[in-house]
């Protein structure tokens, strides 16, 4: 069984990004538009997060297959959000004064027995509009989130860590995990072969939901308890060398740009200043300061 | 060098990272991604389209048997290492894995890692069904803040079809997984 990770080798203005980069911006763009409803503000922050993913020239044969889950994910995540709820989905909104377009028989869940009972769901320009800003959110941070995948070389992942902070120790032990993910899984390739060969068949295991979870355990067992044994002699090859000591250097060094510097100034200060609106923001409850409060929709009550 | 009970039972032992925690860590990340990645391409037929996860005892067992931090990590990382081999990262999904592996790791504090018994067995099997519930329902419900849902489709969506078949993995597997380990150091001399 062989292992691949998702990143592909190519020079690209996002390639050339710092890995700390695209971390840092991937929160702080992820922890910045969750704290709005604003329509304007997300679809600002969508156009940027398109603009950073087209920078990555990641072609749609490479990464249909995250997309059409994110795809899905986002669409069943906001559709059945608002079938469940009624149509009242907006969050931090005032709608004591819906601009409501259609209402359409429903069933919606009430806390009484029978828990379900006929009601309507209302399709409201507010709703629609939170819709549209809930699915721009969710596919805006997934096209931040793509290309630390497909563009960052996972060996640098732990030195990436350890130059925003994370412990030597620490860093050290995610590039280990990458460096243990081959073996495993191969351990894991060869367990099941050896298990097949005694009569083990894992695709057409027999029983109920709960024997089928029993009948798992020929497979991990072997894996997992072999994998810790045999870590031991990894323990004693590092205290003989004295790991932990003293402080780590790293074979590959990162070293920011320019442009690295300017970015991550810049999403570290969009977050500060959301974070800050969105505090002023529930204290005055009127004027520009609340805007990310409100939707930014211009209609009239 | 020998080692006195007192040190044995210290809390340094239970909060306390050397190098044995960092190989089981990496290793624990290492296995939980590996085992999800493996399983995952095999598509293990699931009963009434419930699909088996069997890493999901992964975390809980590092962390019941070599500590918070160590499930912490193996829950966090393993879980982030399988979001690089898969595609989209959800960070707190990342976060809530690592809850898991941390809250079953503070079994550490009744069992001290021995699992010959079974009241020893039985409290981190507790404890595991308190870590996914707590994991899982910090991952479903942040996401009412991180994908604007509400409380009610967080929980039919996402709680409720992650929890169940995971409680059912974690109670049914744990156990074996302790004993086998049991056994194991056992013979190595390291009990």
């Amino acid at each position: 069984m062989l292992i691949n990770f998702v990143y592909i080798k190519r020079d690209t203005p996002v390639h050339r990004l710092d890995p700390r980069v695209k971390w840092i911006l991937l929160f702080a763009y992820a922890f910045s538009v969750m704290q709005t409803v604003n329509f304007w503000f997300t679809l600002f922050g969508f156009i940027g997060a398109a603009f950073y993913y087209s920078q990555a020239h990641l072609k749609w044969s490479e990464t249909k297959r995250p997309w059409l889950f994110i795809l899905f994910l986002t669409a069943i995540l906001v559709f059945v959000n608002y079938f469940m709820s009624g149509g009242a989905i907006v969050q931090g909104v005032d709608l004591s004064h819906q601009h409501i377009l259609y209402m359409l028989p429903f069933f919606g869940v009430t806390a009484k027995p029978p828990f379900i009972t006929t009601t309507s769901i209302i399709f409201s320009v507010e709703s629609i509009t939170f819709l549209l800003t809930q699915a721009m959110r969710n596919i805006s941070i997934a096209m931040l989130a793509l290309p630390v995948t497909y563009t960052t070389d996972p060996g640098l992942t732990g030195v990436a860590f350890n130059g925003m902070g994370v412990p030597d120790k620490l860093s050290y032990a995610i590039d280990l995990s990458l460096r243990f993910l081959p073996s495993i899984v191969r351990d894991f390739g060869t367990t099941l072969d050896a298990q097949r060969a005694r009569g083990f068949e894992i695709e057409k295991m027999r029983g109920g939901f709960f024997g089928k979870v029993v009948r798992l355990a020929p497979l991990l067992v072997p894996v997992i308890i072999g994998s810790i044994v045999g870590a031991e002699d990894i323990i004693n090859a590092m205290e003989l060398r004295c790991f932990g000591l003293g402080k780590r250097s790293w074979l590959t060094e990162l070293h920011a740009r320019q442009i690295d510097r300017i970015i991550i100034t810049l999403s570290i200060t969009l977050f500060i200043c959301v974070t800050f609106l969105d505090i002023i923001g529930s204290i005055h409850t009127q004027g520009a300061l609340h805007f990310l409060h409100t939707q930014g929709i211009p209609l009239t009550k | 060098m020998a080692i006195t009970e007192r040190q044995e039972r210290s809390p340094s032992r239970i909060w306390g990272i050397g190098v044995r925690q960092i190989v089981f860590m990496a290793l624990g990340a290492a296995l939980y991604a590996g085992v999800s990645y493996a399983t995952n391409s095999l598509q293990l037929p699931g009963a009434s389209n419930v699909s088996l996860r069997p890493g999901i005892v992964i975390p809980v067992f590092f962390g019941a048997v070599f500590g918070p931090w160590v499930g912490l990590f193996t829950g966090g990382v393993g879980n982030l290492i399988n979001d690089l081999l898969t595609g989209p990262i959800y960070w707190n999904w990342d976060l809530g894995n690592g809850i898991i592996g941390f809250v079953s790791g503070l079994a550490l504090f009744i069992t001290w890692g021995r699992y010959r018994s079974v009241r020893n067995i039985i409290t981190a099997e507790i404890f595991g069904v308190v870590a996914i519930i707590v994991g899982l329902g910090f991952a479903a419900y942040s996401d009412i803040w991180v994908s604007a849902l509400t409380p009610l489709t967080a929980t039919t969506t996402e709680f409720v079809p992650a929890t169940i078949p995971d409680l059912v993995l974690s109670i049914i597997l744990l156990p074996i997984l302790l004993v086998a380990y049991s056994a194991a150091i056992g013979r190595t001399g390291r009990a």
